[in-house]
């Protein structure tokens, strides 16, 4: 596993919101399944001294970390709040922010980052739906139901693909070490590149599935960048140059990062690249 | 959202960008009113937002005496089949030497990054393939205020020092506006100075709204619509019906409808928390759309009420047939309610797009 294990301490940032009051619950649900700390706190400014399913409120994350131990934080604060958010939280010393929030202007997403780095501090995300390694811990919003403990990594920029590629390996009868959503905007924290030399320093991980989408060539460089056998996935390759499908990453520009031509670079260099889904626990086996 | 140039010269000015003397005119009669401003020699360019306009026949020379006739001929044309509605009608430039800068976001660093190239006025993606030294690049902290002196010196080399103030108003757009892209092809230089000849301004959609700008007019209207009720959502011209939750898993669906030799409508997301409404006006949405026979309905995740998304699938109870795959909390309901009005809900995506095949056929 990577990122953390079941001794992660983890607060929730706009704890008091729908989605992160809904989380922090099925969070937490999983954490005493697994025997782990889980959630210990979370914050909401102007809302301190509450609690939201037991756990304690505090109006900033300099307080709560105050009170518990924790290094951790998954992020719920929405759009134009969520680069103050993760400042934040760097700020006070959080170690590694998970960022589940969408829509977050892009300028606010390269200034934030830049500022965690100065403090040490990991970025996941933003757009993304955080990391879960069975058996040990979930930070964010993964259906953990779907998934099985085992040994191989998976590292992707979608949110439901990564639910279906998940299942359909639990389903083949191979589990996963750790599941990392690293986002699908233009700009995001942990990169292919990251996620991946973190998977090679793994003991547990022994290959690992790289789902990646149209735009950009960070699979590639990922995929570049390590020793482990890779299998990988492309979204996309239907989608018409210059449509915005979805995500603000899945664009086509300037001819860089069309579908098509990265599953073939990626088969150039002898990489397994799946044609749908179904087909990625067949190529695992192959590899491992 | 892309400006169109006039727009975008009206931001640079703002930040003390020197752009020509120039004036937006919609009728070629407006014209003899400006010439007075703008000298002997004037340029008429179409506002229309299109790549390669000047090899399109989108921007022409006139002077005095020419001008309305050009701007009746232009008005009349079709730029890569947009209309021309608008044409900025500017001072001829004493141009000395034109040059290329922009500011984007960089993917692969997550900061913004300058190119600057000593020429201008052609393709910089040509230039680069061509001679890749041609373009200097640098890498700006998002935290700094200015591009620092170093890298001014790096990226300009020996072009003229007097570019500089001007590369760093544009990084001050750039972060001032939220831009994706900041550009000035060409960047010339004159007798009386420094101009923005061009312009080109892409705005984020995420921060349309702090941007004060209130419609996005780069999506049509049913994609307007869309948006309204926060879908994602893009028009292809196949007939196979396309509604997923996540971009990904979406664009995955449009994906298998292609490996199976198939042609999808569009593609349509309904965004997190796929209830019974939402899934009703994605369903319908779709329906609407000409030539559609069949839709797939493909929804994955832990929140996803499958009994919800039943009802509104049955509520929207359009004519093209709906398959449906989905997974999360209540599944046993939904596939019983709908079972009971006719519709098939299928185990794989896989299942969910041979079926809608079959159908399309």
């Amino acid at each position: 596993m990577i990122y953390g294990d079941k001794d992660l301490g983890v607060i929730v940032q706009n704890i008091t919101g729908k989605q992160g009051t809904f989380h922090t619950e099925l969070m937490n649900a999983y954490a005493r399944e697994v025997g782990g700390r889980g959630v210990v706190a979370g914050t909401a400014p102007g809302k301190g001294g509450r609690e939201v399913h037991g756990v304690p409120v505090y109006n900033t994350v300099k307080e709560a970390l105050r009170e518990h131990d924790a290094t951790a934080s998954v992020i719920f604060v929405p759009g134009g709040a969520a680069g103050d958010a993760i400042m934040e939280a760097a700020h006070a010393g959080i170690e590694l922010a998970v960022v589940i929030t969408e829509h977050i202007p892009v300028h606010d997403v390269m200034s934030a980052i830049a500022y965690a780095k100065l403090h040490d501090c990991t970025v996941i995300g933003p757009n993304c739906p955080g990391l879960l390694s069975p058996g040990e811990c979930k930070l964010g919003i993964m259906p953990a139901h779907l998934a099985r403990r085992g040994n191989v990594g998976v590292v992707s920029r979608s949110g439901t693909l990564t639910y279906e590629v998940v299942d359909e390996l639990t389903r083949a009868g191979i589990g996963q070490s750790t599941v990392v959503g690293i986002g699908g905007d233009p700009v995001i924290g942990q990169t292919f590149v990251d996620v991946l030399a973190r998977f090679e320093e793994d003991p547990q991980t022994k290959a690992v599935v790289v789902i990646g989408e149209v735009g950009g060539n960070l699979e590639e460089e990922g995929v570049r960048s390590t020793d482990l056998p890779v299998v990988t996935y492309i979204a996309g390759v239907s989608a018409p140059p210059e449509k915005r499908m979805g995500h603000a990453g899945a664009i086509i520009e300037g001819g860089e990062g069309d579908a098509r031509s990265k599953v073939r670079r990626l088969r150039d260099q002898n990489i397994p690249v799946a044609s749908r889904p179904s087909e990625i626990p067949g190529l695992i086996h192959e590899v491992i | 959202m892309k400006l169109l140039e006039y727009e975008a010269k009206r931001v640079f000015s703002e930040y003390g960008i020197p752009v020509p003397k120039g004036a937006v005119i919609r009728a070629a009669e407006e014209v003899a009113a400006h010439l007075p401003d703008l000298g002997d020699g004037v340029v008429l360019k179409a506002q229309v937002d299109v790549g390669g306009r000047g090899k399109a026949g989108g921007v022409l020379m006139a002077d005095r005496t020419t001008a309305a006739e050009t701007a009746r001929d232009l008005f009349s044309r079709e730029i890569k089949s947009v209309p021309v509605r608008e044409i900025l009608a500017e001072e001829r430039l004493p141009i000395e030497h034109e040059y290329y800068v922009s500011i984007a976001v960089d993917r692969s660093s997550g900061q913004p990054v300058v190119l600057f190239a000593d020429a201008g006025g052609v393709e910089i993606e040509k230039m680069a393939e061509e001679d890749e030294s041609a373009v200097r690049r640098v890498v700006v902290s998002p935290l700094l205020r200015d591009i620092p002196p170093f890298l001014m010196r790096e990226l300009l080399g020996g072009a003229p020092k007097e570019l500089a103030p001007v590369i760093n108003s544009l990084y001050h757009v750039f972060q001032g506006k939220d831009a994706m892209l900041a550009e000035i092809n060409p960047l010339v230089t004159t007798s009386r100075g420094v101009y923005a000849a061009d312009a080109k301004l892409i705005i984020d959609d995420n921060a349309l709204a702090r941007q004060g700008i209130a419609v996005n007019r780069d999506l049509s209207e049913r994609e307007r619509e869309a948006e309204k009720h926060g879908f994602s959502y893009v028009e292809l011209d196949g007939s196979i019906g396309v509604i997923g939750n996540g971009a990904g898993l979406t664009m995955s669906t449009l994906d298998l409808i292609e490996f199976y030799h198939g042609r999808a409508a569009n593609f349509l997301d309904v965004g997190g928390g796929a209830d019974q409404e939402r899934v009703m006006h994605a369903v319908k949405l779709v329906a609407s759309m000409p030539g559609v026979n069949v839709i797939v309905v493909n929804l994955l995740g832990g929140i996803t009420r499958c009994d919800e998304v039943a009802k509104g699938i049955i509520a929207a109870g359009v004519a093209p047939t709906v398959i449906v795959r989905m997974a999360g909390t209540n599944e046993e309901e939904g596939r019983q309610l709908l079972a009971e009005c006719g519709y098939r809900m299928l185990e794989s995506m896989d299942a969910a797009v041979k079926a809608a095949m079959e159908v399309a056929e």
